[in-house]
């Protein structure tokens, strides 16, 4: 008796009434693409951690493209739709404080040469001109000049005033 | 404490600049009266260069807060009187202009945001005439309360601005939240400022005691 169980409990699971199992597969697929990374500091250089980050794209400038919010490091990354060339707007906010920046996002259609292996075919690459990081994150040496001056001359100037001599 | 350009509605900004502007017309009426007009306007100068710069000094706040930079439009207010709400909008044009703090559309606002409370400052710190002599504790405490309260009451008026103006595109829960939690380094910055404030009137009480009077 129990030996006929045992062989239909194996005929059962061997002859394909058995349903593949999916809770352990796995399936990883992968495409190339360009994102822009946004990152967002405080004045002082600090991250601008979990602020809030909306997208506009550039055909639609009043409705959220892609919502979102920053990572620790203040980064937000977002994928432009393809063939979607124009100034993508992103809007960071945190309490009360944030920015908006415009960032072009050209599609140049480029001809590869005529030797390579993909002869003679158009290539559509995006192009994302990176923002200069010193315009943000540090003073340049002209506004470093600009304060030194102005406050010492502001200091020294009023200090000479009060201490004249009175005529 | 500076509201960027982009995040309040235009109407916003131009009922900034309104205030703003009759303030000034106020304050310039305020000063026209001053018979000690040619010392202050120097005086008014070198607060403005301290306005404008103090907002570089960054000071670390503990987590979650973030760090704060100072404002001193108490201090300006305890030491200029009228001549604050003058010097603040001038000290704010070239912080939007020179370091993108604030902006040109937002310049009004928040002149109201800091000159409106160095005006509550200046006249808090009047009620220092009627201290007897004696009790300079309590002119100094005084000092402090006019520093400090300024810049608990900026916070306050920033942050019912950007509480008011969160557009719907945003998740108004997090950043009220975010903006709550802000107001933890206000209070810190507004026990600095005070400080800082003390120490300042306290120095010129010794070394020209006559800067003091507005």
């Amino acid at each position: 008796m129990k030996c006929s169980r045992v062989l239909s409990f194996l005929l059962f699971t061997t002859c394909g009434i058995s349903q593949p199992v999916f809770a352990h597969g796995a399936k990883i697929d992968y495409q190339q693409t360009s994102a822009i990374v946004v990152r967002a500091t405080f004045d002082d250089g600090t991250p601008m951690a979990n602020a809030q980050a909306i997208v506009y794209s550039p055909n639609d400038l009043d409705t959220p493209w892609t919502k979102g919010v920053t990572d620790e490091s203040g980064k937000f990354t977002f994928v432009p739709e393809s063939g979607l060339s124009g100034n993508w707007d992103v809007k960071i906010r945190k309490s009360g404080h944030g920015k908006i920046i415009s960032i072009p996002f050209e599609i140049q259609k480029q001809v590869v040469e005529v030797n390579s292996p993909i002869a003679n075919k158009d290539q559509s690459l995006p192009v994302v001109s990176e923002s200069d990081p010193t315009v943000n994150s540090a003073y340049s040496w002209q506004q470093k000049m600009i304060m030194s001056v102005s406050i010492t001359w502001g200091f020294l100037g009023t200090a000479l005033f009060f201490f004249r001599k009175q005529t | 404490m500076h509201i960027p350009d982009g995040f309040v509605a235009p109407s916003i900004c131009i009922a900034g600049y309104g205030i703003s502007g009759g303030m000034i017309w106020y304050s310039l009426r305020v000063i026209k009266q001053d018979r000690f007009s040619q010392a202050n306007i120097p005086k008014s100068a070198l607060f403005t260069a301290v306005f404008f710069v103090a907002s570089l000094i960054h000071i670390p706040a503990p987590p979650p807060l973030t760090s704060f930079h100072l404002v001193l439009n108490g201090m300006m207010g305890t030491l200029l009187g009228y001549y604050a709400f003058l010097a603040i909008p001038i000290g704010l044009f070239f912080q939007a202009v020179m370091f993108q703090h604030g902006g040109m559309s937002t310049l009004g606002l928040n002149a109201v945001i800091m000159g409106l409370p160095a005006i509550v400052a200046y006249s808090l710190f009047r009620l220092r005439s009627k201290i007897p002599q004696k009790r300079q504790f309590l002119a100094k405490a005084l000092a402090f309360l006019s520093g400090s309260s300024a810049v608990l009451l900026s916070a306050l008026i920033f942050a019912s601005i950007s509480i008011s103006t969160i557009s719907p595109e945003f998740d108004a829960d997090a950043e009220k939240f975010a903006i709550y939690i802000s107001l933890g380094s206000y209070l810190i910055q507004a026990f600095i400022e005070g400080l800082f404030t003390v120490m300042i009137v306290s120095f010129l009480e010794r070394v020209k005691p006559e800067l003091l009077k507005i």
